[in-house]
């Protein structure tokens, strides 16, 4: 298994999905500050680690699916296009652990972005002069959140994209999950969580309450109700993708 | 050569929606040869030879390799094949050299059996280029270079000479014959054309619509292929009693009399006698039977192979 994961991460060379990553993130980064900077400009009171914790967490919704749809679809389109899975499938290699070897080497990479939104996140909060300490806990809990929906995303992701050859299918994918994790704050709740991408919202670790003549940022808990759900898609999206592609005919 | 069974199959079938793709085969590849698997396109070869890979399930039979059922040690039987079925499977982005590390930390290869390998291939020059830059010839022989690369017992080759041009399958061709000599590699390799496993070959097995309709040494097709001598005389009713009466068989073909394996100087005697008994010869020709005359009438196919 390990070397079969060594493989993905060898495989993936000159594949430019570090290059992408990059370009994603610095756009939403850039965005999110930018507006946060406006927003702070208008209002100083806004001026808080909130403030950066539950704008990422909403833009994740719109970055964060495309970001996963492409990744996974570059790792996995790489078999379909060289047709290697009838290659490596008849040098004894289990497809069960190609499948998973896909699914960490995605996930790790996600890690990397997300670990680097925090990051920088951290650095924008110090040039602001936030008040406050240094936000550990926010800052867990949006890594954790955020990684938690990611894994459900990428299972999903990858399902289609190992199962479907055209990466069209799974990039459209991507992009209706980024259109509905961008709106999701505006469905009622019940609908809102049966759509995977909503919860890098659900699960930031901050809300915005929105009052007149404007709102304020809150920390929240997270529903353990909403953890669970989460997990779960992730287990379902990944056994039910898993013994679709391992049971496909070369 | 040993005659140990490399791969022995027993009645094995493919159904997809009712249809046999693959009906009751049994293949019989000793060690050390050429197996030619020969058949039009959609006869079931590549099916089969999938089915020995474990790509695919068979819907019936068994298939056992190096004596072992597929089945229970397919582990230890892909260990030691090498394959390369349909196109040649590579990663484009990434050049000849790292197409063969990934093989090589897949079957845990020293790296001389990679230089080995490119330089049989005659692709150690072109190692560095990425795959997808290859001509189709060059990633036909990247192909068959990480099929070799672990110098397996048996290499099973589906077309491996598909879309080269005359010079490339040469080259194929000679690098394929040369493999059980020199490594002792018993190869599987199936063709839609004839010419290409007569010349490769030393033993054939022939598949039309699932159903395996020859199976034997190349000599014993090539015996098929016999020549036959046909007579044309003045009165061919007086011709087949005068020769019977000398213990000939002829058979009736037409307007000719047709003699099955026989001699020069038989030919000569039948023609003497016919010429003593006034009846004339007018026409003495030797029939040679192709293989590809063998091939259509084994396959019934009358069509473009």
């Amino acid at each position: 298994m390990i070397k079969i994961l060594g493989l993905e991460y060898f495989k993936i060379r000159r594949k430019k999905i570090w290059t992408m990553i990059i370009l994603f993130l610095v756009v939403e980064m850039l965005w999110a500050f930018m507006s946060i900077s406006r927003s702070i400009a208008g209002n100083p009171d806004q001026a808080v680690w909130e403030s950066v914790f539950f704008s990422i967490s909403s833009m994740n919704g719109l970055f964060m699916p495309i970001i996963s749809a492409i990744v996974v679809s570059r790792i996995c389109d790489m078999e379909h296009k060289g047709a290697t899975w009838k290659m490596l499938v008849a040098t004894n290699v289990s497809r069960s652990h190609l499948y998973a070897a896909k699914y960490i080497c995605a996930n790790s990479l996600l890690l990397y972005g997300i670990l680097a939104q925090g990051a920088l996140m951290i650095v924008f909060g110090l040039i602001k002069d936030f008040p406050g300490a240094l936000p550990i806990e926010l800052l867990s809990r949006f890594i954790g959140g955020s990684l938690l929906t990611t894994l459900a995303v990428t299972a999903l992701q990858q399902w289609i994209s190992m199962a479907i050859k055209n990466q069209a299918f799974a990039l459209c994918l991507g992009m209706l999950g980024g259109f509905i994790g961008m709106t999701a704050g505006l469905f009622p709740d019940a609908v809102r969580h049966i759509f995977i991408w909503s919860y890098y919202l659900d699960l930031s670790p901050v809300t915005y309450l929105y009052a007149e003549p404007s709102g304020s940022y809150m920390v929240q808990l997270v529903s353990p109700g909403i953890v669970v759900a989460a997990l779960i898609m992730t287990i379902l999206f990944y056994i039910a993708g898993s013994i679709h592609v391992t049971r496909q005919e070369i | 050569m040993s005659s140990s069974i490399i791969v022995q199959t027993h009645n094995l079938s493919k159904t997809y929606e009712a249809v046999n793709r693959v009906n009751r085969v049994n293949l019989h590849v000793q060690e050390g040869e050429i197996y030619g698997f020969l058949g039009p396109n959609g006869a079931g070869k590549t099916t089969t030879l999938k089915m020995l890979l474990g790509l695919i399930k068979p819907s019936e039979g068994t298939i056992h390799i190096f004596g072992e059922s597929l089945s229970k040690h397919r582990p230890s039987i892909l260990q030691r094949t090498g394959s390369l079925i349909e196109s040649p499977s590579f990663y484009g982005h990434l050049t000849g050299l790292e197409n063969m590390k990934v093989m090589q930390r897949l079957r845990n290869v020293p790296d001389r059996n990679v230089d080995e390998a490119l330089r049989i291939v005659r692709l150690e020059n072109q190692k560095n280029k990425k795959a997808e830059q290859y001509s189709l010839g060059m990633k036909q022989r990247l192909g068959i270079a990480m099929a070799l690369l672990a110098f397996p017992k048996l290499l099973i080759l589906d077309e491996p000479t598909n879309g080269l041009d005359p010079a490339g399958i040469g080259e194929i061709r000679e690098l394929i014959k040369s493999l059980p000599a020199r490594y002792g590699i018993t190869i599987l390799l199936s063709s839609h054309l004839l010419s290409e496993i007569e010349q490769i070959a030393t033993s054939v097995g022939i598949i039309s619509e699932g159903k395996l309709l020859f199976q034997g040494s190349m000599a014993s097709l090539q015996h098929e292929s016999r020549t036959s001598i046909l007579l044309k005389t003045g009165d061919n009713v007086r011709a087949e009693k005068i020769l019977l009466a000398r213990a000939y068989s002829p058979a009736r073909m037409g307007s000719r009399l047709k003699f099955a394996n026989i001699a020069d100087t038989e030919v000569a005697e039948m023609n003497r006698l016919l010429v003593e008994h006034n009846v004339p010869v007018t026409r003495i020709e030797e029939q040679k039977k192709s293989l590809e005359d063998i091939f259509l009438e084994l396959t019934g196919k009358e069509r473009s192979l």
